[in-house]
């Protein structure tokens, strides 16, 4: 786990960039239809899929690799997509409910193992970049009607008439002739033999009866009682429990231990181990096992010369920031639309700005662990978060020593996700489980302290933007130059090409619709010295807030509405247009404030567009100040994804994501000195408390326009809309985020 | 040491100075109640200790010998317990869900303590972090809850 | 970076004097001694564990005895030296007598004064066995590191040390420590270790105007009275009721020294880096006579204030903003009745730091969190957590004044200006375990 090379570039990565392409609006309407992705994976996972693939499986068509009828007529739905909160099993069991006849309701979802039947993201399978509908919807339709018509085919034979004369509701087939039913339960072994038929018909949209409605999840039950069961709560036969202590410095290696003996002797110590970068206790608890691991007195090697990944022992993010703001230069070209430069050079004004976005912890809740166990048939089973089992079980398989067919992978309920339970090299349990399992030579449960996580957390990249903006006599924009410094996440994982921008590190930049005739985006790639990895939204979680900010500094510098200037400038944007005005709507009708509110706070608002992972948002937000502290009374948020399976779980998200866009606005940041994450805690890294949450009101516009992802698309909106309202209190600009570092007085 | 949890006495032998809540959740397998941060800034870990609120992580089991321990696998056993899941129910409030034994466990607290609490005591109790933003369905859940 | 008071000050003591005096090298009973051969380790290793040599002259990721540590002064920061046996950069050179004056006199070999960061005041009061066991510790069992010592960062004139002979002249007592006909055995051993090697009044006797301690043992009602230093206000380790250990009993202050923690509270702030590299080294004996020293100094009722008796928090008294924050934030661990949990964690009812005048101590944990306590090599369970970016000053300091007026506390209020001051210059205390080898 200490080999930090990104994950090799595999053949596949000749497609448009050779990038994951986790997030551009683009992504849809340039490969949509072939489901292409230019992912590049592991070489060891494009073995094991290739492997895999040899039957020339076509993914999500097979029937029974999903849907097994059970004997009283529920269904038990094996999904290619991980739940950790954003509802997928739900909507899975809806879309494929719909199709199948079957009462969502009556469904038992759980994620399916590794295997070809699950790869729908473009050959490959992740849950992530707000993908898992949008990427899946018509498969699973075409899935529940195929197994619907088996089911008919099944009754027909049983019942001796044609399947034209039979009808079903939900669970049941009907024959209405003679008045003859069959539950789907009697009907589904013969159905499961059957070939899966190629022209099963689809219902017709006007027909929904669960897709688009507001149905309860499936798992709130059970999650509001203590049943729901994490990969932390697993527990198998013969299980020992196991801690670790990390290397203050990734890269560096375990050396003396000074008091091995004294550690081994305490409670329930089975055994101490030097791992990669770590050492581990395995005891009979994980209580005495993490106080031992704790405990040790570990002395380091610092990191050989030129290690690759490893953590300089002066990083300082203080002074990374201030390395980023001092990059010179335009970088290589993002985006080009008319002649920026040639246009700021005749521009009545010309206005500058510098913005910064600090590191950011995942901070799920659910601390990481694994579940490893080496079985007598020489497989290895493993039990761990994560959203992509197959990169997973390759992953898992190279730690072993194994073929990947001997791995199994189970994906258990992610307690938060955000990101965190990629593939990222240094930053996942599971490599140290396996190795502790095959030590002692009895199933391992690793868990990492809260302390633990944060030393390893792989973290949203710091990034800095550079912008420039001319406007003409009239106080209009006529060009904007943008220059974008810092890594991509995407280029670190899956491999850059230094002559190709990684699109991870622009999104949010680029491809704005704002009809600025004269446009230039740059990037300069700086290497981050921490790890990084995808976080909520991955680039727009920074870019949205860096040029949507911005954007209001060019209204105000051309003494225009910040909303009227948006609306003017989508004019050519009916979609985008339409979601602003819905907004403005929901809220009440646009107000900029400042203007008292009738608790006597002095309030105002601010806007923000945002078109990310395939979906239109335009968020609200009004603050007002206490001391020097923001306030964030309301924020109103319409939300175009095209259309959507869950209205419920559409606007879940939404607070969702207006919870953790506000907890970036206002108080997260990833302080290193001297190498070390200053926050090991939530004490020291704070996220956004109860006191703080907002009010949050949620329009779903479906426009029909090609379906986008929600999960992600609601987070990059609110720190603009929430600074850009603060500027409007205090008159000062915030360019800098959290908020938490900077002087909220001295209000006009 | 005997300790009774959910109604149950239970004997076990370990360090003075352990928190209850690896003892909930390795020695008894009672995995309902979560850790989060072992630091009590998230309250992942809120279980009921004489009908009180307490968080689990920081709480030496040397110091709950002879109290009433609740945890979530025994909320439906309780009148507020059960009301409260019904309202998490009706108002879809998890997410994750990671956080919600110990959100479920703080509002039953809070409705043993002060049946018809205002919007300042529901402020003041449910204080537990939830990392997907659940706050304002937790808030309204509650209120529901409260209304007998 | 620990800070030790008004160096200022010291100028002022200066007066006209002879220059030979500022920079003559005092007689040594070990004058003319030829190096002793090597002891056993334990004898001097335990003798430096009695000093805490290694609380200054060891940083947290350095080699043991090398030094580096930064002090700061109102003057900018000095750093602690290599004590290390190499030749170069250590004092691999000094002989017994120069070791002796460097310790119990502050004079350097080549006649330079200390600063008085070095607690001799307080060693001068070690035996001449104890001297030697820790030169034959530190010249014979600490391996020699080459690492130059770093120079301080006060500026000309204030660096000049010749008129620190005067400061030695004005606040130091030549002498070791002389037993006491009036004190048994276990007592004079006691009053030896705190006066002499444990130096316990560097930081709970308050200092003067030149930063002196005001005095060096018992015979002063004002010795180990309570002070302000770093950050941290040291309570009064005499037999007053409410800031001191009037409370507790000889056994009591036996296990806080051994275990870090008993029924009155934990270790924390310079106190946790005290037990974790020194007293928790200490045999039974050498604490039961340590608690028996300290047992007989008597309290102040003057100083002290009524005395505290646990008063439980009115059901119906209003619920001020600090007692709201104290129910968020504060109570699962400590106890809405401030009892704290067993041992494990600590009462806030009845707590000295809490009663203590200045509210230092309470404002630092609270703005900072604790370090880690680890006793017998087992890092604690339980550490309090920094609540910095929680807590605004205004409400650390209505939460404190709840806490200090609480269940018979019975403290002035902390105001947010206390708070801010506080806030400015310290940092939030380390999440890991800092363990300060000494091998």
């Amino acid at each position: 786990m200490n080999d930090m090379s990104p994950i090799k570039a595999s053949q596949n990565s000749d497609r448009e960039t050779g990038l994951l392409n986790l997030s551009r609006r683009r992504f849809l309407g340039v490969s949509a239809g072939a489901l292409v992705l230019g992912v590049a994976l592991p070489s060891g996972a494009g073995r094991a899929l290739a492997q895999a693939a040899a039957p020339a499986i076509e993914a999500g068509t097979r029937v029974n690799a999903y849907i097994e009828i059970r004997p009283d007529s529920s269904v038990l739905f094996r999904s290619a997509f991980i739940e950790g909160g954003q509802g997928i099993f739900t909507a899975m069991a809806q879309i494929v409910g719909e199709e199948l006849d079957v009462d969502p309701a009556r469904f038992v979802v759980e994620a399916a193992p590794p295997g070809p039947d699950y790869l729908l993201i473009g050959g490959f399978r992740f849950t992530g970049g707000s993908m898992s509908v949008r990427m899946s919807y018509e498969k699973m339709r075409k899935l529940g009607a195929s197994a619907r018509l088996m089911v008919l085919q099944a009754a027909a034979a049983r019942m001796n008439v044609p399947v034209s004369e039979l009808t079903t509701e939900p669970g049941r087939v009907l024959h209405a002739a003679s008045g003859r039913a069959l539950s789907y339960g009697e009907l589904a072994q013969q159905a499961a033999a059957l070939a899966v038929p190629a022209d099963a018909p689809l219902r017709a949209k006007s027909d929904f009866r669960w897709i688009g409605k507001p149905l309860a999840r499936l798992d709130v039950r059970d999650k509001s009682t203590g049943k729901a069961q994490y990969a932390i709560d697993l527990r198998v036969d013969g299980m020992l429990h196991a801690a670790v202590q990390h290397a203050r410095h990734l890269g560096a290696e375990p050396q003396a231990i000074t008091n091995e003996a004294q550690v081994l002797a305490m409670p329930g110590v089975h055994s101490v181990h030097r791992l990669p970068g770590a050492v581990g206790v395995v005891a009979d608890s994980w209580w005495r096992a993490r106080r031992a691991a704790e405990s040790l007195q570990v002395t380091w090697t610092a990191a050989a010369q030129g290690t690759k990944g490893a953590m300089p022992e002066d990083y300082s993010t203080e002074r990374h920031r201030d390395g980023l703001k001092a990059m010179t230069g335009d970088g290589l070209e993002a985006e080009v639309s008319g002649d920026a430069t040639k246009a700021l050079a005749g521009a009545k004004t010309v206005i500058e700005a510098t913005y910064d976005a600090p590191h950011l912890a995942h901070a799920q809740l659910e601390p990481p662990s694994a579940l490893a166990r080496w079985n007598e048939d020489g497989t290895l089973e493993l039990w761990a978060p994560n959203q992509a089992p197959e990169m997973f079980q390759a992953a898992a398989a190279k730690v072993a020593g194994i073929d990947p067919s001997k791995v199994i992978i189970h994906s258990p309920l992610l307690g938060g996700f955000f990101g965190r339970h990629f593939l990222y090299a240094s930053a996942n349990p599971f490599p140290q489980a396996i190795l502790l399992s095959k030590a002692v030579g009895k199933p391992i449960k690793l868990v990492w302290s809260r302390e633990e996580e944060f030393l390893r957390d792989a973290l949203r990249p710091m990034a800095v933007a550079r912008f420039r903006a001319g406007l003409d006599e009239k106080g209009m924009p006529v060009a904007l130059s943008a220059v974008a410094v810092g890594e991509g996440a995407t280029g670190r994982w899956f491999g850059r090409q230094p002559d190709k921008v990684d699109s991870s590190a622009v999104e949010g930049i680029v491809e704005k619709l704002y009809a600025i005739p004269n446009r230039r985006v740059g990037h300069i790639h700086v290497d981050d010295p921490a790890v990084i990895g995808f976080w909520r939204s991955v680039g727009h979680s920074m870019n949205d807030f860096f040029y949507e900010t911005f954007f209001d500094e060019m209204a105000d510098a051309g003494k225009q509405d910040p909303y009227e200037l948006r609306h003017r400038l989508l004019s050519e944007s009916p979609r985008q247009q339409t979601l602003l005005e819905a907004v403005a709507d929901l809220s009440g009708g646009w107000r900029r404030g400042p203007y008292q509110a009738d608790d006597g706070t002095r309030r105002a608002r601010g806007v923000a567009m945002a078109s990310p992972f395939g979906s239109e948002v335009a968020t609200i937000a009004e603050v007002s100040l206490r001391g020097e502290e923001a306030v964030v009374h309301q924020v109103w948020v319409a939300v175009d994804p095209g259309s959507i399976v869950n209205p419920a779980i559409v606007e879940a998200q939404i607070n969702s994501a207006v919870a953790i866009g506000l907890s970036i606005a206002l108080m997260e940041e990833v302080v290193y000195e001297e190498g070390v994450p200053r926050a090991r805690n939530y004490d020291g890294y704070p996220i956004l408390p109860p006191d703080r949450m907002p009010k949050v009101h949620v329009r779903i516009i479906e426009s029909g326009a090609p379906m986008g992802g929600i999960g992600e698309p609601g987070v990059p909106g609110v720190p603009p809309a929430v600074v850009n309202a603060l500027a409007v209190l205090t008159g000062k600009r915030v360019r800098s985020l959290p908020l938490s570092r900077a002087s909220l007085t001295g209000s006009i | 040491m005997q300790l009774t949890i959910n109604g149950q006495s239970h004997q076990v032998e370990i360090e003075p100075d352990t928190p209850l809540l690896w003892v909930l959740r390795d020695t008894l397998g009672l995995t309902g109640t979560k850790y989060g941060c072992g630091l009590a800034q998230c309250g992942a870990c809120t279980v009921l200790i004489d009908g009180q609120a307490t968080r689990a992580c920081v709480t030496p089991i040397e110091s709950v010998a002879g109290t009433e321990i609740v945890t979530i696998e025994a909320i439906t056993g309780d009148a507020e317990g059960r009301r409260v899941v019904e309202a998490w129910v009706d108002h879809q409030v998890p997410q994750c869900g990671y956080c919600q034994s110990g959100q479920v466990m703080a509002a039953t607290a809070l409705l043993k303590q002060t049946p018809q609490p205002t919007e300042e005591d529901i402020a003041a109790a449910m204080i537990n972090l939830c990392r997907c933003g659940t706050y304002n369905a937790i808030a309204s859940a509650v209120r529901q809850a409260a209304k007998v | 970076m620990k800070r030790l008071g008004l160096f200022v000050a010291v100028v002022a003591v200066v007066g006209a004097g002879s220059a030979w005096f500022a920079i003559y090298v005092p007689r040594s009973p070990f004058d003319g001694e030829a190096r002793p051969a090597p002891g056993p380790l334990e004898r001097g290793e335990y003798v430096a564990r009695l000093s805490d040599c290694v609380a200054c002259h060891t940083t947290e990721r350095g080699k043991p005895f090398a030094g580096g540590l930064a002090m700061g002064t109102p003057l900018g920061a000095i750093y602690t030296t290599n004590i290390t046996p190499d030749k170069q950069t250590g004092i691999g050179n000094y002989t017994l007598a120069d070791f002796d004056n460097a310790v119990r006199r502050g004079v350097r070999a080549d006649g330079a004064r200390l600063y008085p960061a070095m607690p001799h005041p307080s060693y001068a009061k070690m035996s001449d066995d104890d001297i030697r066991a820790l030169y034959d510790y530190v010249m014979n069992h600490v391996q020699p590191v080459s690492q130059p010592n770093r120079p301080a960062d006060i500026a000309w004139p204030l660096n000049m040390r010749w008129p620190l002979a005067f400061w030695n002249a004005a606040f130091t007592e030549p002498g070791t420590y002389q037993a006491k006909m009036a004190g048994d055995d276990l007592w004079n051993r006691g009053a030896y270790l705190v006066q002499g090697p444990g130096h316990c009044g560097s930081c709970h006797t308050p200092r003067g105007l030149a930063i002196q301690e005001v005095a060096l043992d018992e015979r002063d009602p004002r010795y180990l009275s309570g002070a302000l230093l770093d950050g941290w206000y040291a309570p009064s380790l005499r037999n007053d009721h409410n800031t001191g250990l009037g409370r507790w009993t000889e056994d009591d202050i036996v296990t806080y020294l051994k275990d870090g923690r008993n029924q009155h509270g934990v270790v924390f702030g310079s106190m946790m880096e005290a037990f974790n590299n020194s007293t928790q080294y200490m045999s039974d004996t050498d604490l039961k006579g340590i608690a028996r020293y300290l047992k007989s100094l008597p309290g102040d009722r003057t100083r002290d204030g009524e005395p505290w008796q646990y008063q439980p928090v009115a059901a119906a008294a209003p619920r001020s903003a600090g007692q709201a924050i104290y129910a968020s934030q504060c109570a699962t661990c400590h106890g809405a009745d401030g009892r704290g949990r067993a041992e494990w964690i600590a009462p806030l009812a009845g707590a000295s730091s809490l009663l203590a005048p200045d509210p230092a101590s309470a404002i630092n944990i609270t703005l900072n969190g604790a370090g880690r306590v680890v006793a017998d090599g087992v890092t604690d369970a339980y550490r309090m957590p920094s609540l910095r970016s929680k807590l605004s000053d205004q409400q650390i300091a209505e939460v404190l004044t709840y806490v200090r007026a609480t269940w018979g506390n019975h403290a002035a209020p902390v105001t947010e200006q206390a708070v801010k001051a506080l806030r400015a210059h310290t940092d939030p205390a380390s999440p890991d375990p800092i363990i300060l080898q000494m091998r």
